[in-house]
């Protein structure tokens, strides 16, 4: 049986489930070491969701669908933006209205476009970036299979995850961009006395982390589903943030610990076919990655440390 | 030629009027003491002069052109530095990270850290300022991080650097060294102001100096045509008594009875190692020490907010080594906390809510959980009087008071509960000189009624005027003790930089101590 | 940015009556007033729209009752979150406290047996309050001991509680037939309607008590908000609890236990989420199943922060959301406006008034201009 379940498609699963999680993950990252909470990863990762699926069913074509949510991701977040760093706004309460307006807004807008609550028709995908085929037996060939099965199967979204996270680990820490992000989560005031416009600066790394959960979401509905349900994010931005902070506030960390959810939620759905010789009711699977999240929070984070500025409007004298 | 002239500065803030029609120049190669009382509004012309506030009116010139500074960026751009009272410092981030923040050498927004480590170095070399610039900030010595920013600011091309109250956080012999960085500055042809409220630096360091009083210039001078008091009359604008009057007291039994006490800072580490001491009533003991030589822990222990680890505390003879701070108020601790805002006062709370905090729970003011507003009030009303605290009404939000008055609530608190020991934590930082008098009159009257008093200071003039003993902290450890008049400034200085080692409770406490004294 | 900190006197003192008075008030009628934009941008009629949604929520005591009767709840989860926001903590888990609540309730409803209203009613309501609290227990133990933020940690368990009680409505506590569902509580575990309490009689001489399917939870509601104020303004436990939420290192040096008046905060504001779940429970369903609650423990975050987090305010706050949401079916209805634009304005709510300053902020930009006339 445990043959059946440890498969390439087990773990090629946990890389496609790990990503909507490490984009939004990044992206908290981004924004969090620049001192905002971004609590609306949530909200802005099913706006790119539903506004990709939109674009995509207009005009079928799913890559002007994935840009479109990238596009509904920054305006989303733009708006987080404008609360928490001009207006001062508590940013988790800020995070929490755009979390309960992308419900309103999708939900709103689908009845509006489609005529109908529920789920949207399905829209074009975007398909795997490699095809190869095969092999027939032997060792050799098993390990191609393998390799071939977890690695080489994968949609375009999955590899820009991996990519992202390795460039934005880079810029963080070579970047002139990365100093100012690290220095801005940290003492804003500092940034701000050499010349830094900090209000810029965080502005640039809200609208980033809204682009990366844009993208989260287009991940979901042009590469997982197929189409649009509402509330389909279900708590993933939180699971998101969660990695982050598993991840200790980096990009490669986040999506490690991304990973590591992702995992979880593919043994879950695998272990649901084996219903018969294991049989735990399905909810406790699904609630797996949010006990996995508490566990996290429980054993690390008294030990991470936050970006000291994290959460603190910037007022200028 | 000035290379910075201000010209009839005006800024208003809610309420107050910050700068009047401030003028002053600065020559190059000069170094001018901007001196004041906290509030004069020395920083905030500053804080005009580096962009972080724009001026009402008034004109800034630099190099005998005018104009016009909206941000740190253009100040920086002009020449102009400034090391801030608060660090500008990036703690996490490493020594050369901080100081090339804003303008950092390489291409297409790629840092070129070997280029940058080497300016650093090359800078540290040419001013003498030793520091290493892979150290991240977080691991320096205060000491050493007004280094990095002095050297940010010569990093950045400064041709005038503005100090705000560079020695507060200093020791005298810190402060000393740092004299000699601002003049080697000044050779190499920088002009530097000094923003200061100590009279004796003024004496020292500066060409001209510069009085300010209730946002206006009131006077300049230069060192040689004036004294300390000359200076002290210009800055606060009537004669002050430099030190208080100590009255008689008797030292009574002992109160607080600290035994081997050891006891782990924020980050593990053993910051206080092994401490004994004892207060008695009718005595006031000072701890004189450099800040961050384990003086919070210790007095965090002894009002409860800190488990020590090993050791024992105990008042009039009851242990309360592991007693919470609700016990410890209730045992008759009293503490003025060093930090009022952030550790003193609830600021959104009113006044009267305020001068109960802590004993909010106890007849009268509360019986079983349910709180009596008016008996809360009278005692507001009384200790509003007794301790002139200056409001229309125990309604007034704390946050609404000016530093002296809110220290007052503190005090009027802690001091009304009638406590067998107060501990009271750098009581007068950032007081005028007026607040200052009050609170040290207020501190001497308890000890005349026969209290203990444990008092910690990083002035020395303070410890001075006050102590009846002086145990002289270093890493943790008491290494020195001595009787009122027994020493002086320089004596003390010598012994909280580590001067006399740390040998002393090595060998086994405060005996060894007595016994030493006489070598001095 | 640094000149609009700087206004004159007399104008602060003007905007902080309005600021304390009329921001609520203002981020309200603003906030319909986007929605409206919003409708109309969509080729909805507005004006036909809340007229729908006024005839829906207040036409009639059967409608006013069922604006009361979605207040209920909401003023419950809106004093669960005050109470948390009034020591410096965001319970954004409320529903699944409220869950947690509910089960409870509808488990014993269906258990006990043989006991008089005057037991099972009291029993229920404690038994619902120690679920919430418990439910709330873990991340105010996580917070307290080691920090870890408590918007995650009790978003989490409001996901794992929803799953337990999905799970046990289709497995162990499932009633015969297909829905998945518990059996109905006893009668003696319900809470009446008000119109119930009062003969035929009189409800033709006083017809505004009619009010269709509220129920008595509204006056359990009520009383809970009177005792949430009492408490936060006349008892140690309230004056701790605000001392904290301030600024806790001062409270600390005043010899009060953050970490254990962050426990207690936390678990208080479960419990009132949970009773929330209860009065649900009681008075409305009379079972629990997947989708009991349409998001009341959000809801409750909107509500807390419309009445700036004073118990007393939450409950024209509540009035006020349970009207939108009472209303809504009307409006799809009569003027055929899709009734998630309830949520966008609820949405539009928070934002007002969690950013003060957008309400204030043209009046100081006017200021601003009319300073920079002048210098």
């Amino acid at each position: 049986m445990w043959g059946d379940i440890i498969t390439p498609d087990l773990f090629a699963a946990a890389l496609r489930m790990a990503t909507p999680l490490a984009l939004a993950a990044i992206g908290g990252t981004i924004c969090e070491r620049s001192g905002v909470v971004n609590i609306a990863l949530e909200g802005i990762m099913l706006a790119g969701a539903f506004f990709g699926t939109v674009i995509a069913l207009a005009t079928g074509d799913p890559w002007l669908g994935m840009i479109a949510a990238v596009v509904a991701g920054v305006i989303v977040s733009a708006i987080h933006a404008f609360a928490s760093i001009n207006l001062r706004a508590d940013q988790v309460v800020s995070g929490t209205a755009i979390n309960i307006l992308a419900l309103g807004v999708t939900g709103f807008m689908m009845e509006r476009l489609y005529g109908h609550p529920g789920t949207t028709d399905p829209s074009a995908m975007l398909r795997p970036v490699f095809k190869f085929a095969a092999a027939d037996g032997g060792f050799l060939g098993t390990i191609w299979n393998w390799i071939n099965g977890i690695f080489l199967s994968h949609t375009p979204i999955v590899y820009m995850a991996i990519i992202i996270a390795i460039v934005a680990q880079w810029a963080m820490y070579k970047t002139r961009w990365g100093l100012h992000l690290r220095a801005l989560g940290e003492h804003p005031r500092a940034v701000d006395t050499v010349g830094v416009n900090v209000f810029r600066g965080r502005w640039v790394a809200v609208l980033m982390s809204g682009a990366l959960a844009g993208l989260a979401g287009a991940n979901l509905t042009l590469e997982q589903v197929g189409s649009f349900t509402e509330n389909m994010t279900n708590g993933r931005g939180f699971i998101a943030l969660a990695a982050n902070i598993f991840g200790r506030w980096t990009p490669v960390g986040s999506y490690l610990a991304s990973l590591l959810f992702g995992f979880a939620d593919a043994l879950q759905i695998k272990l649901q076919i084996f219903r018969g010789q294991i049989d735990i009711p399905s909810q406790f699977f699904l609630m797996l990655p949010y006990v996995l999240t508490v566990v996290v929070l429980a054993g690390v984070i008294g030990r991470a440390v936050a970006p000291a500025a994290i959460g603190k409007p910037y007022e200028k004298e | 030629m000035s290379v910075l002239e201000l010209s009839e500065i005006t800024k208003v803030f809610p309420g107050v009027v910050a700068n009047d029609r401030v003028s002053l120049s600065l020559e190059r190669g000069e170094i001018v003491a901007l001196l004041g009382e906290n509030g004069a509004g020395k920083s905030t012309l500053m804080n005009v002069v580096y962009g972080l506030l724009s001026a009402d009116g008034g004109h800034v010139l630099v190099d005998d052109k005018p104009v016009k500074i909206k941000s740190p960026r253009q100040a920086i751009d002009l020449g102009i530095g400034m090391v801030h009272q608060h660090f500008m410092l990036v703690e996490p981030l490493t020594v050369t990270e901080n100081i090339v923040l804003g303008r950092e050498p390489g291409r297409f927004g790629v840092i070129d850290f070997a280029t940058a480590r080497e300016k650093v170095q090359e800078l540290s070399v040419r001013y003498g300022l030793k520091v290493d610039p892979d150290a991240r900030i977080m691991d320096l010595s205060v000491g050493m991080q007004q280094r990095v920013e002095i050297l940010k600011a010569l990093y950045q091309g400064a041709r005038v650097l503005i100090l705000d109250e560079p020695t507060a956080v200093l020791t005298p012999q810190e402060a000393k060294e740092l004299f000699g960085v601002v003049r080697s500055l000044v050779d190499e042809g920088l002009s530097v102001v000094f923003i200061t409220h100590k009279l004796e630096e003024v004496m020292s360091v500066s060409d001209r100096i510069i009085v300010m009083r209730d946002g206006r210039v009131v006077g300049e001078t230069k060192p040689s045509e004036t004294d300390g008091v000359g200076l002290a009359r210009m800055m606060v604008g009537r004669d002050v008594v430099l030190s208080v009057e100590k009255g008689h007291s008797e030292r009574v039994a002992e109160i607080l009875e600290v035994m081997d006490l050891h006891v782990k800072g924020d980050r593990g580490l053993e910051a206080v190692c092994g401490v004994s001491f004892n207060v008695c009533g009718g005595e006031v003991v000072a701890l004189a020490g450099v800040s961050g030589n384990g003086q919070t822990e210790l007095i965090e222990a002894i009002v409860g907010l800190r488990r020590p680890t090993s050791g024992m505390l105990r008042l009039k003879g009851v242990d309360i080594t592991h007693a919470s701070a609700r016990a410890s108020i209730e045992a008759g601790v009293s503490h003025i906390p060093e930090d009022r805002r952030r550790r003193g006062l609830v600021l959104e709370f009113d006044l009267a809510e305020n001068l109960v905090l802590g004993d909010h729970r106890l007849a009268p003011y509360a019986t079983r959980g349910i709180m009596h507003p008016s008996a809360i009030t009278t005692t507001a009303e009384k200790r509003i009087t007794d301790y002139d605290i200056r409001t229309p009404s125990w309604h007034v939000l704390a946050s609404n008071l000016s530093g002296g008055n809110q220290q007052k609530v503190v005090v009027a608190r802690e001091m009304g509960r009638n406590p067998e020991l107060l501990v009271a934590a750098q009581p007068t930082r950032g007081l005028d000189v007026g607040a200052i008098e009050f609170v040290h009159r207020q501190i001497l009257k308890e000890r005349e009624s026969g209290k203990a008093v444990l008092l910690v200071s990083l002035e020395l003039e303070e410890v001075l005027s006050l102590a009846d003993r002086i145990l002289v902290i270093y890493e943790g450890r008491i290494v020195r003790e001595f009787a009122a008049g027994e020493a002086d400034e320089e004596t003390l200085g010598y012994f909280m930089t580590g001067g006399g080692g740390t040998k002393l409770e090595d060998e086994g406490g405060t005996e060894q101590a007595e016994m030493t004294e006489g070598n001095l | 940015m640094s000149e609009s900190r700087e206004t004159l006197p007399a104008h602060r003192a003007w905007m902080t009556v309005v600021q304390k008075v009329g921001t609520p008030l203002i981020s309200v009628i603003l906030a319909i007033g986007i929605g409206s934009v919003i409708m109309w941008a969509s080729g909805y009629d507005p004006v036909a729209a809340f007229a729908a949604l006024f005839k829906g929520s207040f036409g009639g005591p059967k409608q006013i009752g069922d604006t009361l009767l979605r207040a209920t709840p909401l003023i419950l989860t809106g004093l669960a979150v005050a109470y948390g926001f009034r020591a410096g903590l965001f319970n954004i888990g409320a529903e699944g406290q409220l869950f947690m609540g509910g089960l409870a309730a509808a488990w014993l409803g269906v258990a006990l047996t043989g006991l008089p209203w005057i037991v099972m009613v009291p029993l229920l309501v404690v038994a619902a309050m120690l679920a919430g609290a418990a439910w709330a227990f873990v991340p105010a133990i996580l917070k307290a001991r080691i920090g870890a933020h408590e918007v995650i940690t009790t978003m989490m368990f409001t996901y794992i509680g929803r799953y337990i009680v999905s799970w046990l409505v289709v497995g162990p506590l499932k009633a015969p037939g297909q829905i998945p569902q518990t059996d109905a509580v006893s009668i003696e575990s319900q809470l009446p309607r008000i119109q119930a309490l009062f003969s035929e009689a009189t409800l033709e001489a006083l017809p505004f008590l009619k009010l269709g399917r509220t129920h008595l939870g509204i006056v359990v509601a009520v009383i809970a908000a009177l005792v949430v104020w009492f408490i936060l303004k006349y008892t140690t436990l309230g004056y701790e609890n605000r001392a904290v939420g301030f600024n806790p290192w001062a409270s600390e040096t005043g010899g009060i236990s953050v970490q254990w008046t962050t426990v207690k905060a936390l678990c208080i504001s479960g419990a009132l989420a949970g009773l929330a779940g209860a009065v649900e429970v009681m008075g409305v369903h009379h079972r629990i199943f997947d989708q009991f609650s349409s998001g009341f423990g959000f809801t409750g975050i909107a509500v807390a922060l419309l009445a700036k987090n004073h118990p007393l305010g939450v409950i024209p706050a509540a009035i006020l959301f349970g009207a939108l949401s009472a209303g809504a079916g009307t409006m799809q209805l009569e003027a055929h406006v899709p009734q998630k634009i309830i949520l966008i304005i609820q949405a539009l709510v928070i934002f007002l008034v969690a950013a003060e300053e957008i309400v204030t902020w043209f009046i100081k930009r006017r200021q601003k201009e009319a300073l920079s006339h002048v210098g």
